[in-house]
């Protein structure tokens, strides 16, 4: 690659790897659109403009390879969309090939590795591909159309104009009158109002014009709708429809060839449906339209971020002198200050909901990354699946959409790997041959729940038991005491899997106890539930965000510690006297429900504080998902909006703490991981005091 | 140990090879004995801020700070090298370096000197001084005008 500044270098993986997710996405709903039967030439026109795009990018960047694909896949597309080629399975099979040989090029420039990406046989299958192109035989001819308006047809216009034949559509032409200086609104506006009813295919001057200041076009128009209807619809004085009648079918084909002519395909066609030329005024005009939007590195909004949080920290000191004014008598002063301080404090709310919103990403930018590993796996395992996603648009901070998708990735892999049955399987037992996975996403008070729902055949908690004993994870006696829940979290245990066999998709062991791990190290839980022969549903609990929190401040021991408010439920008062013993873990009983109890200064060791023993202490309900855990303290501070910042590498191994922050006059206090707690305590793990701290 | 040793004592030839015959150590006392680090391999020396312990942490970890914003694990180096314990005095001071991992670590020790600066000669490899059994924290004795300094290499002491 080229020697760029590092800068440049980042815009060029971001924007290319921005091309590419579109692209993919592109597929994937002309994947979904050839299953529904329905031709979208949209989407192949998006999809070819996005490798266009790409190609001119990799000739600025000098990116070799990625230029090389992009060509060949150009040309295909470009097969594609003239019609040329036919869209089938197999061929989209090729073109996700192309998106995967995309990733795996950009990763190798940005590592500036020269490794061989063995793209020849994708190169290979294009080539095949693209060799099956046929020119097609026009039954254009059986329509009374104006030949001067036929030889004008682009390329493009010609494949439409014959899609829409095929798909038997009625032609019109709409005479219409223009004035010259509003042209481009009016017409865009009529082609958004064309859409209901069909396509405007071309358009063309009759060179007719009753004065200086207006233009007559001829619009060719396909649509399925009667002439009626459309009179009604887009009709107005200065536009006449006609119905284009259809010839007594001839017995020689078209003679007219048109080929490429491009007396439409210049300046004024642009805004219609678009007319890609290849050359460079389209690159430019590509390359400039995708700077609206600015890219930012997330850690400069972590930096903003922090001094929001110091500025919070100056705000809180502006408070305490305003009070000492008022302490002093100074009450007209106190009274300023303390308009100024309030005044402070919304904009600080204000700056701070801002940046918040702006790390903010719709976790359809995993979704869609997902849809495509399913399509991939169904394929390969020759299981079909049908993905149903909802909720797409909910939103998430960026780096938590970051590190989830490897997980999601591994739990739908699981489902259609063990959940999933083989397609006579599901005949059998009455369910559509089609396994359905679901991916639901929506919000939830400070939270964001994913789902990810499988209508297979369930989690098989007999031999998950099984295994687990023959792994020596537990004893048969322990294993008989089991609730459902707690046999169902088996499969979170590190090494264990149902399937026999590790040849395929999932199945290897490792798993779901890293993703465990990685969504907890996300502040986050996961929930399983299964029903034999109906299904299972996981699922996932997370914060909306990691940046700042809301936080209870709360005193244990000699320390003040934070708990991230998004995982307490409530706070009430604890009696010593109502605490009962069950199998040597302290528990309490709350409206009804046994609580488990943790005394955080025994747990963590801490130190006590002088009189801890005499005061009043309070029990913070810790909750997530379905779990809870009482956890004692010795006192209740209060609430604050705190930035968590995380403890550095060397301290990485303790366990029990999300991070620090600041709680002003120059102090630190820890925050701790409500998630790893409630797991550590209710797990009944002995926490593992990774080196004994010594008495002195 | 032996191996650690030696290698040491080549890094240490090393540098002193690369980076010419003088360099400058900053000095300061620990349980009564006088310790250099190089000068260049400190970022800051602070007044202790308030320190918050951190439960379940190694041994050696005091706490963490905050430095104008940055958190920043700090070290007692009494711990870390084994010397007997003591509370801090006024003049207890925190030098900030880097570890291996990037992460910037403060290092806790009970009074900073002044800066000295040794030839080559003035230094003796850890290895030939104190022969085998040396902690590899310890680069090698430095002797200035009838001191002695032992200097410690501050990267791997604030990774170990």
């Amino acid at each position: 690659m080229a020697e760029l500044s590092d800068k440049a270098r980042e815009e060029f993986f971001s924007e290319a790897q921005e091309i590419i997710e579109t692209l993919s996405r592109n597929l994937l709903s002309l994947d979904s659109a050839i299953k529904a039967g329905i031709s979208d030439p949209s989407l192949i026109n998006e999809a070819f403009r996005a490798v266009h795009t790409l190609k001119g990018l990799a000739g600025l960047f000098g990116a070799a390879r990625l230029g090389a694909l992009s060509h060949r896949l150009e040309d295909v597309l470009d097969d594609l969309r003239l019609g040329r080629i036919e869209l089938a399975q197999e061929v989209l099979d090729v073109l996700f090939g192309a998106v995967e040989a995309y990733t795996r090029i950009l990763q190798a420039e940005k590592a500036d590795s020269d490794e061989d990406l063995d793209v020849e046989q994708l190169f290979v299958e294009l080539e095949r591909i693209g060799a099956g192109a046929t020119e097609h035989e026009s039954p254009v001819a059986d329509y009374e159309l104006d030949p001067g308006l036929l030889a004008v047809l682009t390329e493009y216009e010609e494949h439409r104009l014959r899609a829409n034949i095929a798909l038997q559509m009625q032609l019109y032409r709409l005479r219409v009158q223009f004035d010259l200086a509003t042209i481009d609104k009016v017409l865009e506006d009529m082609k958004e109002r064309a859409k209901r009813h069909g396509e405007i295919i071309t358009y063309l001057p009759t060179g007719e014009a009753t004065s200086a200041d207006t233009i007559e076009l001829d619009l060719l128009m396909a649509s399925r709708d009667d002439l009626a209807t459309l009179i009604g619809s887009l009709g107005a004085d200065h536009v006449v429809i006609e119905e284009i009648p259809r010839r007594a079918r001839r017995s020689h084909p078209a003679t007219m060839p048109p080929r490429r002519l491009t007396a439409l395909g210049r300046g004024e066609s642009v805004g219609m449906q678009p007319e890609l030329e290849r050359g460079g005024l389209e690159q430019a005009a590509s390359l400039r339209s995708l700077t609206q939007t600015v890219r930012v590195d997330i850690r400069k909004l972590d930096h903003l971020m922090n001094i929001v949080g110091e500025l919070a920290i100056v705000r809180s000191a502006f408070g305490r002198v305003a009070e000492k004014l008022r302490g002093e008598g100074q009450r007209k002063l106190a009274a300023e200050l303390q308009r100024l301080h309030r005044n402070f404090d919304r904009r600080l709310g204000e700056m701070q909901d801002g940046i918040l919103e702006v790390r903010m990403v719709p976790l359809g930018q995993v979704f869609d990354r997902l849809a495509r590993v399913v399509r991939q796996i169904s394929r390969e395992v020759g299981k079909e699946i049908r993905l149903v996603i909802t909720g797409a648009e909910t939103e998430i901070d960026k780096l938590i959409v970051e590190e989830l998708s490897d997980p999601l990735m591994h739990m739908i892999r699981n489902a259609i790997d063990h959940g999933i049955e083989p397609g006579q399987g599901r005949v059998e037992v009455g369910k559509p041959l089609a396994g359905t996975i679901a991916l639901n996403a929506f919000q939830k008070g400070n939270h964001v729940m994913i789902e990810v729902e499988d209508d297979g055949r369930g989690i098989d908690l007999s031999r998950l038991t099984e295994k687990a004993i023959s792994l020596g994870k537990l004893s048969r006696s322990e294993a008989q005491e089991m609730s459902r829940d707690e046999a169902l979290a088996l499969i979170f245990l590190p090494g264990l899997s149902t399937r026999e066999s590790a040849d395929d998709v999932s199945g290897r062991g490792v798993g779901m106890d890293i993703v465990k791990t990685n969504i907890s190290k996300l502040g986050g839980v996961i929930d399983v539930h299964s029903e034999t022969g109906i299904g299972t549903k996981m699922t996932i609990t997370l914060p909306i965000t990691l940046a700042i929190v809301s936080a209870l401040l709360i005193q244990a021991g000699k320390h003040t510690l934070a708990i991230p408010l998004s995982s307490v439920s409530e706070a009430i008062a604890f009696e010593e006297a109502a605490v009962r013993l069950v199998d040597g873990r302290e528990v309490i009983t709350l409206r009804g429900q046994t609580l488990p109890l943790c005394r955080l200064d025994r747990l963590m060791a801490l130190e006590s504080a002088p009189h801890s023993t005499s005061r009043r202490r309070f029990v913070v309900v810790a909750a997530l998902g379905q779990r809870r855990l009482g956890l004692v303290v010795d006192f209740l501070y209060g609430q604050e909006d705190i930035v968590i910042k995380p403890l550095g590498k060397s301290l990485s191994a303790v366990r029990g703490f999300a991070g620090a922050t600041e709680l002003g006059d120059q102090r630190v206090g820890l925050v701790l991981d409500a998630a790893g707690l409630i797991e550590e305590v209710l797990a009944g793990i002995e926490a593992p005091r990774t080196l004994e701290r010594a008495s002195g | 140990m032996a191996n650690l040793t030696q290698s040491t004592a080549s890094r240490l030839a090393r540098r002193i090879g690369d980076r010419g015959p003088v360099r400058e150590f900053l000095m300061f006392a620990l349980a009564g004995e006088l310790y250099g680090v190089e000068l260049t391999r400190i970022k800051e020396i602070l007044s202790p801020p308030p320190i918050t312990m951190v439960p379940r942490a190694p041994r050696n970890v005091v706490g963490v700070c905050s430095v104008r914003g940055l958190l920043v694990t700090v070290l007692d180096l009494r711990r870390t090298l084994n010397l007997e314990e003591r509370p801090l005095t006024r003049r207890g001071r925190i030098l900030l370096g880097a570890a291996e991992s990037g992460e910037v670590i403060g290092l806790l020790v009970d009074e900073v000197r002044h800066v000295v600066r040794l030839a080559a000669n003035e230094i003796e490899p850890a290895a030939s001084a104190l022969g085998g059994d040396v902690s590899e924290f310890v680069l090698g004795i430095g002797r200035p005008a009838g001191e002695f300094l032992i200097l410690l290499d501050l990267p791997s002491v604030v990774s170990g």
